[in-house]
């Protein structure tokens, strides 16, 4: 994928002033998530379980080669393919590859955020191949020719009246169909992908050393048929989505689900520990499964010292969700795959911080995103120290001032900032709880002084 | 080429944890710390005196229940008899997985696994803690995806307390794919509006073996 995070300013104001709709959407959804995950941890001891779930990703990350060779063996013993790429390009030609091998013509795919990251979409479309995202909310994006917005909910960018719309021009679907007629119109166009598609590519949530098992976590069920109808399944999973131990699954996978969407699991979980079909002796599956194993600026991430920790997401969406920037503008304005808090920490890591530099300003400094995380990511340091370093390095002539200042213009415009407020209801408590600090930070840019009102009342006129 | 791909990236890993203090594993996550399944844990705990226990299978049917799901509990053959022929008259036509014995086919036609408008499987497990039905490829996974009503059988003795203890009784013999099938196919995906059967079963039911009504 091209990265655009330089284009950041231009791009949040450009949604903020021309789509308000965008964040009417964006904040209705992440407040529906945010609700949800909020009830699902409500009777848990969310302490316990995110210091352990904290403790055993810093232990895979600490032992990584070990582990991945670990779970290289136990693949390669079920008789799956494993290769290992450092780049996208790297992806690029394992997959050209496989495609040219065995024919390929046709490709259903899973939701996989480092699919996105390595451009494969229009790589593979380069080749001749068509390529048919089979989620909901991605074959929504791919329709309308956008990048996702969200990490667990790529579409959320998007009304009832934009899919209608679309699915009007594109498949013929009444102007006015109700969302269970669209969505039966997309079932009918997939199902027939996933009968007639030679490959399925997936992602993966988590790779089990001990046992090579790669997890994915899903609702719809496409994931399951993408990995089981067509003769191929290749999955790529991040070096980092190591899990050591078959015990360890369990809670990782509530854990995430739970975070993500406040479910007490995704309605589907497919544990995959090898290739289907003949070769396993199973009466169908793929006869082959490719597991690509991607570096892509991760092993670099893990050398740095101050910013590693990073590396323990588990990509639930909870800091985006909570956000109260991501709110404003979705994950587009970030110009990366990755959005929000913790695209803002993993784009100047996995990509360089000069390509990427204003998202590690793109923050309020509220703190939100360290209380939601499962696995305790410091998100706030981490983001401050990616801003010392632009400040060393010479790179922040303006930058600070000039998203800060975005911001700022945005905040004290209760017209705008209340919209998708009022809309949406309250903000979070930990948003609320760090005003104060908001309201300094918007004083020192001068601007609230020019209406001779506290962002407080301001905020408080807004949601009225 | 990919040989050395490999190698590099494992030894830029093992050179980034080098001057790294290594963090232990903590080993399981303590048992008070267990994400609670059973909604029933409290009232339950009240009826028996104790506390923490609950039956599994009235959690795994609250909980499944709660996702969307249906749940039968059926005690003995005769149980299972009458049931199958009253359910199996909405259908048409049958997939069956491999392993599901004779007495629990429906009496009908059997189809493709894209044609049948009803799928039957035979579940390895289950798990009370998140309402999850566990099934193995070995069975058949075609017809635990593409009919638009999945049939799933599970013994009662199978169904566990913990999604973890569920996991771990699979653990020494792992088929090519291990699937949990938690609530039917649903999506939020179109403007926040939950809409079912989006790509898989629209409907779910766990027919519970050996479990008193
Ligand atoms: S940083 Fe934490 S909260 Fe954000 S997506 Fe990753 S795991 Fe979830």
């Amino acid at each position: 994928m091209e990265v655009h995070s330089g284009d950041y300013r231009a791009r949040a104001r450009r949604i903020i002033e021309e789509t308000p709709e965008v964040r009417e959407a964006v904040t209705a959804a992440t407040r529906t998530f945010v609700e949800h995950r909020l009830e699902a941890f409500a009777d848990l001891d969310e302490d316990a379980l995110s210091h352990w779930a904290e403790r055993v990703k810093s232990h895979a990350l600490t032992h990584l080669a070990d582990y991945l060779e670990e779970a290289e063996a136990r693949l390669v013993e079920r008789g799956a393919h494993v290769h290992w790429a450092e780049s996208a390009s790297d992806v690029h030609r394992i997959l050209e590859r496989i495609v040219r091998d065995n024919g390929v013509k046709k490709v259903v795919k899973a939701k996989s955020m480092l699919s996105e990251e390595v451009g494969l979409n229009p790589f593979l479309e380069s080749c001749g191949v068509e390529v048919l995202e089979t989620d909901l909310g991605e074959y929504i994006i791919q329709l309308f020719g956008e990048p996702p917005s969200h990490i667990v909910g790529p579409s959320i960018h998007r009304s009832l009246d934009d899919i209608r719309a679309i699915f009007h021009e594109r498949l013929g679907t009444p102007r006015d169909a109700s969302p269970e007629r669209l969505a039966a119109a997309a079932r009918e166009l997939l199902r027939n992908a996933f009968l007639t598609a030679e490959m399925g590519i997936s992602g993966g949530n988590f790779l089990v050393a001990e046992t090579g098992s790669i997890a994915l976590i899903e609702n719809e069920g496409n994931i399951r048929l993408s990995t089981s109808v067509p003769r191929i399944h290749v999955a790529l999973v991040g070096i980092e989505k190591v899990l050591p131990k078959w015990d360890d699954l369990s809670i990782f996978l509530q854990v995430t689900a739970k975070s993500a969407t406040g479910q007490p699991v995704g309605c589907f979980v497919s544990i995959i520990q090898g290739p289907g079909g003949s070769a396993a002796g199973e009466p169908d599956g793929p006869e082959e499964l490719h597991v690509v194993l991607v570096d892509n600026g991760r092993s670099r991430l893990l050398a740095d010292p101050e910013v590693w920790e990073a590396l323990r997401c588990v990509r639930c969406g909870a800091c985006l969700n909570i956000c109260p920037v991501y709110r404003q503008t979705g994950g587009h304005a970030y110009g990366y795959v990755y959005s929000g808090p913790i695209g803002a920490i993993l784009a100047p890591g996995l990509v360089g911080l000069e390509e990427t530099l204003p998202l590690p300003f793109a923050s309020t400094h509220c703190g939100a995103c360290k209380d939601v995380c499962p696995v305790r990511i410091p998100i706030p340091d981490l983001l401050h120290v990616w801003r010392k370093r632009a400040v060393e390095r010479g790179l922040t002539s303006g930058v600070e001032r000039s998203v800060l200042g975005l911001w700022a213009s945005v905040v004290t415009r209760p017209a705008l900032f209340g919209l998708a407020e009022k809309v949406a209801g309250l903000i979070p408590d930990q948003v609320v709880r760090h005003l104060p600090m908001l309201r300094e930070w918007s004083a020192g840019r001068e601007l609230p002084r020019a209406t001779g009102r506290t962002f407080r009342e301001l905020w408080d006129e807004g949601i009225e | 080429m990919s040989r050395d791909a490999r190698e590099r990236i494992l030894s830029r890993v093992r050179d980034a944890n080098r001057d790294r203090e290594p963090v232990s594993h903590p080993g399981p996550l303590p048992e008070a710390a267990e994400p609670p399944g059973p909604f029933t844990q409290a009232a339950d705990a009240e009826v028996d005196g104790q506390t923490g226990v609950a039956d599994p299978v009235d959690a795994f049917e609250n909980r499944l229940r709660a996702a969307g799901g249906e749940v039968v509990r059926l005690a003995d053959k005769a149980a299972v008899r009458a049931w199958l022929k009253e359910f199996a008259s909405e259908f048409e036509s049958v997939s069956v997985c491999k392993g599901v014995p004779q007495g629990l086919q429906p009496e009908l036609a059997a189809a493709a696994p894209s044609e049948a408008s009803l799928g039957v499987s035979l579940a390895v497990g289950a798990a009370a803690q998140t309402g999850s039905l566990l099934l193995s490829s070995r069975e058949g996974r075609q017809a635990q995806l593409l009919p638009p009503v999945h049939l799933v059988w599970v013994r009662a003795q199978d169904v566990h307390t913990t999604l973890g203890e569920a996991l771990q009784a699979c653990r020494e013999d792992l088929p090519a794919t291990l699937a949990l099938h938690s609530g039917p196919s649903k999506s939020a995906d179109i403007g926040q509006i939950l809409v079912t059967g989006v790509h898989g079963p629209g409907r779910i039911i766990a027919a519970i073996l050996g479990a008193d009504a």
